[in-house]
């Protein structure tokens, strides 16, 4: 899950737009012109050749790769084959109804629980240096580390979970052995894994809110939630949205928790995601063809849905 | 105590309330298990990877678990540090993680700059479409990409198993741009405008203007970029196929698959350790570069 | 592609080589390999004065010193025949992961000599990466070549062209553990031959040893494992996976029925399975080798790793034919050799690859050296050499076992049938991991709807993929 800052005031930009853009002395012949953006190019050349080889240009290869196979080292176009192959797959629909629910999963865990953290913590006037670097602690840990830790850990057997649930009294569970949990369980690994780049964004967010909201809202007689609904949220919307966001494109393609806890398919095929099916048919089943097609499925969505988003968050502006 | 409660900025709750004795109970109560619940939560299981490593391959599956190895054996971690060569994956890692530092801060703070303050023909379109990429995620485009990467368009120059391969796509990180554009932005135009005057050119004006005031920015995106590295796995994986060039994560995942579990868990604690110990040395300038760059961006 | 017999043959096979990567881009697509072949002197074994430099990958990996040492002996010693022949070695654990196998043959950046699994070659061939070798192939470069078994043989031949040379296979089998049968009071020696009988044995260790965590049976769930197994005992039983037009699902009938009604009843009725079963490569080996099972299905090379990496012993491992033994699913690895390779550099890769896997008494074969580095001696695979080669190396192999041979007598002196893994193997493996998850984690599943779902779903895979 991506790691974010997020700028607080969006309006400042805008409202210093300057009159003239430095590095354009005072001529302004057409010659010094072309100068002038020669040189801006010059400097943008170096991003924008590796956003056209590595970003651009396989955006439109993932489409053109749609419509073609390669068999025996040729490569031919087969129209909507690979379209219709993999969305005729049948686990085609469940991918997609585990990737929704991982990211309905991460939206509830992945995204709250850092932000719930955050307040608290936000509060606490003691051992804040402590507690921050402990919830940030796990980020530093390859990533591998730290799932397979947790594979350890989550062993029905000898693993550390079910011993402390017994200890406790508590039913114990199968986590990562079961269809129903093998998710939740997932979920939870990334959680405790990535939470703390989110908890220092929120904590940031949340001491820039001027204390005399808090203030007001105390003379009016609000409570704890009354404040967190009306000042918390509000004054933090534009991070939590931001986050939101990233969170949401970060979960739709989740691809190295699954394939190190679950092995990718699971118990009963429970956390096969989209991304973990397109990796299947380009490295499993050596179908590029089909892979890039179900790929431009994924992009399709998530384009649909960044389109959604951009739209609401003009609309509530 | 009443000084450091006032001492912050004015929160969720009032001073006023935590003053009150039922205030300061409940303040207490809940310090106290936020620091046995964090502890617990975020130190336990590194505590079980370390002491994991010592017991033997009995007793690291044992039911129940034991608390304490209860015969150490030291041995686990030198069997693990030089069979698995995790000197050369770490060495590995670094140096993918530094060189895509390196190219991220090059060219992404010329572009953001370029875009920012020379403004060329374009740039907003540049710019849009850069950011267009961040709506989609990196593994989406993972099949084409790696079919650019093995036969770059026009060069026709194979990437696989090169450092380039992970270097280079590194750079077209919207994020950065982002991140980057806006905080140039900020600064203010006069003093473009008047290093314009004396003559500088852009690139000293980047050099000896711009660049000393984005510290807190480019040590976000620096940590960014080396993090963003140190995570990866589906990518190094693809395109480092040599195990001598993999990075940890890829290394110490093709090896969990013929070590005892011991030894892998001794392995996975020595791979913990040397960002541990950087981020404990030097958490108080990490903690406030992050948090500064976030909100001053 | 490769079966899941994916990470098997790992303890087994041995070999080497840094690769050129990324030597052949372009290039190596074009077809070629009609110009290349047709030398006239293709058939004649490599000139020692000729000078070349090959590649080779599955060198064992430094976590295997011993296996990794005799493979530097062996170059040193093939380079007393060939001076003139650089053998680049690269190492790997385990030596072919499908997935990065696949990138690589994407990226044509795999050694000169490369490692595959027998079941690979449809997939090396549609990438266009496999070097046509029958014209080098013959009894002057591979001495042996009468011996090899044809069926070995055959699985690496497409449209009558030979592709590759075996370095190692096996088939399916029941591995047991001999003291955990012993102390339930069975007869170690006589491991069940039937699912009933799989199931009584199961259901007689629950009884006694239970109470110690110990299992009578373990099988596999998901991760293909499930699938990859399910296909393995429905051959034990004499059902098929697809028919022979590789395109019909063939495998819902009874018999795979009764091996479903079986594990189902070990696990609900008998509660002689563990409740959690296999999720991935590497689950039932290590319970095994910990001692917490008392039978799986599985392949011999699995017997080696059980030892060594989970410290199980040799005496207590024993080995049966598959439950059934009507057919048994069998695999295996061998080298292919790079489309983009000079005729020289097949044959040298030829010439290290006969010297190093198919010359008795060398390499692989060279039992005694195995038995002085602590490697275990007389297990039964590889086992594709037949006649006089066979009768030799059973002969030197038994005079320097290590192991105890007559662990696996019953396995051995079977000589069950052997049936290749079906075309489209990892997507029927996924198809069937929910037929194996949901009779071992579901206690009311129906097992005929299970399958009748899988074959659908099998049917609609394999025409979708002509």
């Amino acid at each position: 899950m991506a790691a974010t800052t997020v700028p607080e005031n969006t309006t400042q930009g805008h409202a210093r737009r300057p009159t003239r853009p430095a590095g354009r002395t005072a001529g302004t012949g057409t010659r010094r012109k072309v100068k002038n953006n020669l040189q801006a190019h010059g400097f943008l050349i170096g991003a924008v050749l590796c956003f056209l080889m590595f970003s651009w240009y396989p955006m439109v290869r993932e489409f053109i790769m749609s419509f073609q196979q390669k068999k025996r080292g040729v490569t031919s176009w087969v129209g909507f084959k690979n379209l219709d192959r993999v969305y005729h797959d049948p686990y085609f629909w469940t991918a997609w109804k585990n990737t929704a629910q991982f990211t309905l999963y991460a939206l509830v865990i992945g995204f709250a629980v850092p932000f719930v953290v955050a307040i608290v913590l936000n509060e606490l006037r003691h051992a804040q240096a402590y507690l921050r670097v402990l919830v940030y602690l796990p980020v530093m840990l390859p990533p591998v580390a730290g799932v397979l830790l947790f594979k350890y850990f989550y062993n029905p057997d000898y693993g550390l979970f079910n011993h402390v649930l017994k200890s406790l009294h508590l039913p114990t569970s199968q986590w990562l052995d079961s269809s129903h949990t093998a998710m939740i369980s997932v979920v939870i690994a990334a959680t405790w894994m990535n939470m703390g780049s989110a908890t220092l964004i929120y904590l940031a967010a949340l001491q820039n809110i001027p204390g005399e909201l808090y203030e007001a809202a105390d003379l009016d007689g609000a409570g704890l939630w009354s404040k967190i609904w009306h000042v918390t949220i509000p004054q933090t919307r534009l991070v939590l949205s931001m986050m939101l966001l990233l969170q949401i494109v970060a979960t739709m393609q989740e691809f190295t928790n699954v394939y190190l806890l679950t092995g990718g398919n699971g118990p009963q095929n429970s956390t096969m995601t989209v991304v973990y099916m397109v990796y299947q048919y380009a490295f499993s089943y050596n179908n590029f063809g089909s892979a890039a097609a179900l790929g431009l499925f994924l992009l399709l969505v998530l384009a649909a849905f960044s389109g959604v988003y951009a739209r609401l968050s003009r609309n509530s502006d | 105590m009443a000084a450091s409660f006032t001492s912050q900025n004015r929160t969720l709750i009032s001073p006023a309330a935590l003053s009150r004795p039922r205030g300061r109970l409940v303040y207490r109560i809940v310090l106290t298990v936020v620091i046995v619940v964090f502890t617990l939560v975020f130190l336990g299981p590194l505590y079980w990877m370390a002491t994991g490593g010592f017991k033997s391959a009995q007793e690291v599956v044992a039911n129940p678990p034991t608390f304490f190895p209860h015969h150490p054996k030291p041995g686990n971690y030198h069997t693990a540090w030089s069979q698995l060569q995790i000197a050369r994956l770490l060495f590995n890692t670094l140096y993918y993680a530094f060189g895509a530092l390196a190219f991220q801060l090059v060219f992404d703070v010329a572009a953001a700059y370029a875009i920012s303050k020379l403004r060329p023909v374009l740039g907003k379109l540049i710019l849009g479409a850069m950011l267009a990429t961040l709506m989609i995620p990196a593994t989406v485009l993972i099949v084409p990409q790696y079919m650019t990467v093995l036969d770059l368009p026009v060069l026709h120059v194979n990437l696989i198993g090169t450092p380039w391969a992970i270097w280079l796509p590194t750079v077209a990180n919207g994020f950065n741009i982002f991140l980057l554009k806006r905080f140039f932005d900020s600064i203010p135009e006069d003093l473009m405008h008047a290093a314009a005057i004396d003559g500088a050119s852009p690139l000293r004006t980047l050099w000896s203007i711009v660049l000393p005031m984005s510290r807190p920015i480019l040590g976000v995106v620096s940590i960014f970029a080396v993090v963003n590295v140190w995570k990866d796995f589906l990518w190094p994986m693809l395109v480092e196929p040599d195990p001598k060039k993999q990075p940890i994560n890829i290394g110490i995942r093709s090896l969990s698959q013929g070590v005892p579990e011991n030894v892998l868990i001794a392995a996975l604690a020595i791979s913990a350790l040397p960002t541990l110990l950087i981020f404990l040395l030097f958490q108080r300038n990490i903690m406030s570069g992050l948090t500064a760059g976030s909100l001053k961006g | 592609m490769s079966g899941i017999g994916y990470r098997r043959l790992v303890a087994v096979a041995l070999v080497a080589g840094i690769g050129l990567t990324g030597a052949a881009c372009s290039d190596s697509k074009k077809d070629d390999s009609g110009s290349k072949a047709a030398g006239s002197s293709a058939g004649t074994p490599l000139d020692p004065k000729t000078k070349v430099t090959i590649s080779v990958d599955c060198e064992p990996p430094t976590t295997k010193p011993a296996e990794r040492k005799q493979w530097t002996d062996d170059v040193a010693e093939f380079n007393k025949t060939y001076p003139n022949v650089t053998v680049k070695s690269k190492d790997a654990f385990p030596c072919e992961d499908p997935a990065k196998f696949t990138a690589m043959l994407q990226a044509g950046s795999e050694t000169d000599s490369y490692y595959t699994y027998m079941t690979d070659l449809q997939q090396v061939l549609d990438a266009g990466q496999a070097a046509d070798i029958s014209a080098y192939v013959n009894d002057r470069t591979v001495p042996n070549l009468k011996d090899i078994d044809p069926g070995v043989l055959g699985v690496l031949k497409d449209g009558g062209k030979l592709y590759g040379l075996p370095t190692s296979n096996y088939q399916m089998g029941l591995i047991y553990n001999r003291k955990i049968f012993q102390d339930a009071g069975l007869d170690p020696n006589k491991p069940p031959t039937t699912w009933d009988e799989v199931r009584q044995d199961a259901k007689t260790i629950q009884d006694k040893l239970g109470s110690k965590g110990i299992n009578g049976y373990m099988d596999n769930s998901a991760g293909n494992q499930g699938g990859w197994h399910l296909v393995s005992e429905m051959y034990g039983v004499g059902s098929k996976a697809v028919d022979d037009s590789g395109q019909k699902a063939a495998f819902n009938n009874d018999q795979t029925k009764s091996v479903l009604q079986s594990l189902h009843d070990m696990r609900w009725t008998d509660k002689s399975m563990p409740a959690t079963p296999g999720l991935q490569w590497g689950d039932v080996q290590k319970a095994m080798g910990t001692g917490k099972i008392g039978m799986y299905v599985g392949a011999p090379d699995d017997i080696p790793l059980v030892v060594q990496q989970y410290k199980a012993k040799f005496e207590d491992i024993g080995m049966a034919p598959i439950p059934g033994g009507k057919t048994a699913l069998f695999g295996g690895a061998d080298y292919m050799f790079k489309k983009s390779d000079t005729p020289d550099q097949i044959k040298a890769g030829i010439a290290w690859v006969n010297f190093k896997f198919l010359t008795l008494e060398k390499g692989q074969f060279n039992y005694p050296r195995n038995k002085t580095d602590g490697l275990p001696v007389g297990l039964p695979q590889p086992f594709f050499f037949t006649g006089a080669s066979k009768a030799k190396d059973t002969e030197t192999k038994t005079a320097n076992a290590t192991v105890p041979v007559e662990n696996f007598k019953t396995y051995v002196d079977a000589q069950v049938p052997v049936l290749p893994e079906p075309p489209n193997a990892q997507k029927i493996y996924t198809v069937l991991d929910t037929v194996m998850s949901g009779v071992l984690t579901n206690k009311n599943a129906d097992i005929s709807k299970l399958l009748s779902t899988a074959e659908t779903q099998v049917n609609s895979l394999l025409a979708a993929s002509q």
